[in-house]
């Protein structure tokens, strides 16, 4: 008996080895595409601005970093970025210093979890110190440019002063110096994104027509023939929506909210100027508006946007929006609405155009925006459009946490594998973190 | 006026729950029909029979007792298929045990009364740190023991019935990793714990219509856990503390019914054939649900979809003597699962299954039985969950050695 039951423990061990289950895991490979050295050219998402800002941290996160990083896995090489200091805090568009979540105390005196500056200027040293030397870059990347400026030599934007080759260069002819084997192109939102984030009150949409430099055509198409003049190819993605990003659809247009006394009393007051009646509970806010002709106020109406900017104190403790109309950089009504989307979709159909006619992947971020805004579940995971706890957007409301940058990435593999017959793996989104919380 | 807006933090705590889906058909109740691929409703050999047919208990001669144990090694592993990244399990071994006394009345031969402890389900699943779907289940410990005091009766030489109360205790501790993340890069985490009563029955009969052919029938009842009184731990960055309060909660599983049709041949005393067919009533198990004593806008009381079906095993087994002393067996079973596509989850990787089993026994003298089984199965599933989206292929290896020893007289 002794030896049968040795021989069973025997038997048994063998197979408990045996017990690992085991993957016949595909290999990744780089189908008709050589990303050995890839260059991204786009604006602040690109760039990995993010909370406000341009920092370290930030810059690795980018959707362009986490590409590169994929790329790896099928013959990518070395991705070179413009540091910030790792030291440095960062600094944003208005020299600002980018957000983080921590207590807010507003002027009731209440406190709440919202986006703070982590100090009262951002480091404005990243400008003034120059990194050309460390290039040149695969991230050719900068915050605020339009696709009107990818090829103004000398182009006075801080963040392509430090990185620039020289005082004479342009971003474009940078990247082609780089002499890309793979390129993105995600150039196009700030051509819309400048002028409607200031309530379209100041500034201006870049036209579809005119020589490169001024319409939007033209620069696209001398881009790609540029960064394409050696033969290589690339991928280029479309532009969202305005509607679809936290900074425009997170304070409702009617997010006035009243008692009985406090809407009487308003509709009273209205009575005498154009007869606006307010209600209890929800009311559309009282918005600047040049268009209307004897106030140059009125109330919003459904489908105008606040801006997230929007000083919420104003709101609550300073009568903004009831009997202060708010200032005209903060809202955007339907006809300054229609004119952003028309320009986004004239822009939209030239980038698919172009991409189709040139032979280049396409990649439909728009569509990709318009499903985050519905949302969708990502390994047990909420990924949304809601400001903070949609994981998505970073605490600016235009620009990605890491999170959203890791699964806007996965859609240019996914596009750029159906395009060019690769197998490049997705990255795993959930390891990349969202918005941090104190 | 307040126009303010709100950080408002909608994160779904929803947390599944167990299931052993055909795993828990898995039948480690006793060495002999495992052996034998788990049949064992018309083939009364020990006291074990207890579990699979109460009212065959009255065949089995004498007073006897019947211990056993089923270390059981599972190892799982899960591969994305979108990234091809492979998580695997970390499982500690599980012990599921039986203890079996069936005792002859010495006022009538036949009646038996008997008392089954026994352990259907409990295992401990234990996925690696920071793996793909981290944010539906970490970890998942089960331990449910059943006590099923039982009386059975020989009607006729031919005929006997029997009847159980089974009274389960169960704890279970529940863990996932919540999507927030703090300055340090440290994800929350969420811990469910809680002790889970239920009642059922379990009863049979046994019939011997002619000489070599044996049937039987049994049904072992639904038994609903309930976690009454459960307690929800969350460890979330400070900011957002209020947000997830610790608290009591209640959720309740239902382990399904299961009814079994036996049939045992023995055309010499060498030889035995058995055959049993389940129908497992999991189509109880439709929804789970956790209902938070404190709730909050982040955690808000769940129901989750499970959606699962009522399903088949089939199960065969041959026992063979050559000498007096010395048994072997082998048996073969198929499971069909009970999850349907889309509700495939971590912690029920549940796929359709065939068992592979062999068993060997030895007496020694007249009393004492001792009983060796080995089961080994192999689980393989690709889906998308519709709750979670995590999307691949899970793959789960089961090797489970047990022994027993019986004692009669």
């Amino acid at each position: 008996m002794t030896i049968q039951q040795f021989s069973f423990v025997i038997i048994g061990l063998g197979l408990l080895s045996a017990c690992k289950p085991k993957f016949d895991t595909p290999d990744p490979d780089n189908g008709n595409i050589d990303v050995s050295n890839y260059v991204a050219l786009g604006s602040a998402i690109t760039a990995g601005y993010a909370n406000g800002g341009l920092y370290y941290e930030a810059q690795q996160n980018s959707y362009a970093a986490i590409l590169a990083e994929q790329f790896k896995l099928v013959g990518g090489g070395e991705f070179k970025i413009p540091h910030v200091s790792p030291a440095s805090i960062g600094v944003g568009s208005g020299n600002n210093a980018p957000s983080r979540l921590g207590d807010r105390t507003d002027c009731l005196g209440a406190v709440s979890l919202g986006p703070v500056k982590i100090a009262s200027q951002g480091d404005i040293l990243v400008f003034s110190n120059i990194v050309f030397n460390q290039g040149p870059f695969n991230n050719m990347s900068v915050p605020d440019m339009k696709i009107t400026d990818a090829n103004v030599n000398g182009l006075s934007n801080p963040f392509y002063q430090r990185m620039a080759s020289s005082t004479s260069s342009s971003v474009l002819s940078d990247a082609v110096f780089k002499n890309p084997t793979f390129f993105s192109i995600m150039l196009g939102l700030d051509d819309a994104l400048n002028f409607a984030i200031k309530g379209a009150a100041s500034g201006s949409l870049t036209p579809v027509s005119g020589s490169a430099g001024i319409g939007f055509e033209a620069s696209l198409i001398q881009v790609i023939d540029q960064l394409s003049s050696n033969g290589s190819k690339g991928v280029i993605a479309n532009i969202p929506n305005i509607r679809n990003l936290a900074y425009f659809n997170t304070i409702a247009w009617n997010a006035l909210k009243l008692d009985a006394t406090s809407a009487a009393n308003l509709t009273s007051f209205y009575s005498s100027l154009d007869g606006t009646t307010f209600h209890e509970g929800d009311n559309g806010f009282v918005i600047m508006d040049s268009k209307n002709p004897f106030l140059g106020f009125r109330q919003s109406v459904q489908g105008e946007l606040i801006l997230l900017n929007t000083p919420l104190d104003s709101i609550k403790c300073h009568k903004w929006g009831s009997l202060i109309p708010i200032p005209d950089r903060y809202s955007l009504t339907l006809s300054e609405i229609d004119s952003i989307e028309d320009a986004i979709n004239a822009y939209n159909v030239i980038l698919k155009n172009v991409a189709n006619s040139r032979g280049l992947a396409f990649v439909d971020v728009n569509a990709f925006f318009e499903k985050v805004k519905i949302g969708f579940i990502y390994n047990g995971v909420n990924v949304n459009a809601a400001f903070v706890s949609g994981g998505f957007y970073s605490l600016d409301g235009l620009n990605l946490t890491p999170r959203g940058n890791a699964l806007l990435a996965n859609e240019f593999i996914k596009a750029i594998n159906a395009h060019y017959n690769s197998t490049i793996p997705e990255t795993n989104a959930m390891k990349y973190p969202a918005v941090i919380f104190p | 006026m307040n126009s303010s807006y709100k950080i408002f933090l909608w994160l779904s705590i929803q947390i599944p729950l167990i299931t052993y889906g055909q795993g828990f058909q898995v039948n480690l109740q006793g060495q002999v029909q495992q052996g034998m691929g788990g049949a064992g409703t018309a083939c009364m050999q020990d006291a074990s029979s207890l579990f699979f047919n109460p009212g065959g208990a009255s065949f089995v001669r004498g007073t006897s007792f019947n211990v056993g144990v089923t270390p059981t090694f599972a190892r799982g592993a899960f591969m994305d298929d979108k990234t091809h990244e492979v998580s695997r399990t970390n499982s500690p071994v599980s012990t599921p045990f039986a203890a079996y006394g069936l005792f002859e009345m010495k006022d009538s031969a036949r009646l038996k009364m008997g008392l089954a402890v026994y352990t259907p389900f409990g295992s401990t699943v234990q996925w690696e740190d920071n793996w793909t779907g981290r944010f539906a289940l970490t970890r998942l410990e089960l331990r449910a023991i059943f006590v099923q005091p039982t009386i059975s009766y020989k009607i006729t030489k031919l005929i006997g019935i029997g009847a159980g109360i089974v009274y389960a205790t169960g704890k279970v501790n529940l863990q996932k990793d919540i999507p927030l993340t703090d300055a340090n890069g440290n994800y929350g985490h969420a811990e469910l714990s809680g002790k889970a009563q239920g009642f059922g029955f379990n009863v049979g009969i046994y019939f011997t219509p002619i000489e070599k052919i044996s049937i039987g029938v049994t049904y072992r009842s639904k038994v609903k856990m309930a976690v009454n009184n459960g307690q929800a731990n969350f460890t979330v960055p400070a900011g957002v503390s209020t947000n997830f309060p610790d608290g009591s909660f209640k959720s309740e599983l239902p382990l399904p019914s299961v009814t079994s049709l036996g049939l045992g041949f023995k055309p010499t005393n060498k030889l035995d054939f058995t055959l049993d067919i389940n129908y497992v009533g999991w189509k109880a198990y439709d929804t789970l649900s956790f209902d938070y004593m404190n709730n909050t806008t982040s955690l808000v009381d769940t129901k989750s979809a499970r959606m699962y079906k009522n399903t088949f095993a089939f199960r065969g087994g041959v026992q063979y003597k050559p000498t007096g002393a010395f048994v072997a067996r082998l048996g073969l079973a198929y499971g069909i699962t009970p999850v349907q596509d889309g509700y495939v989850t971590p912690e029920t990787p549940d796929a359709n299954r065939v068992n592979y089993t062999a068993g060997i026994g030895y007496h020694i003298g007249k009393h004492l039985d001792i009983d060796a089984s080995f089961l080994f199965t192999h689980l393989e599933r690709t889906d998308t969950n519709k709750e979670t989206n995590l999307s691949g292929t899970f793959k789960t290896n089961v090797c489970a050695p047990g022994i027993s020893i019986g004692y009669k007289f």
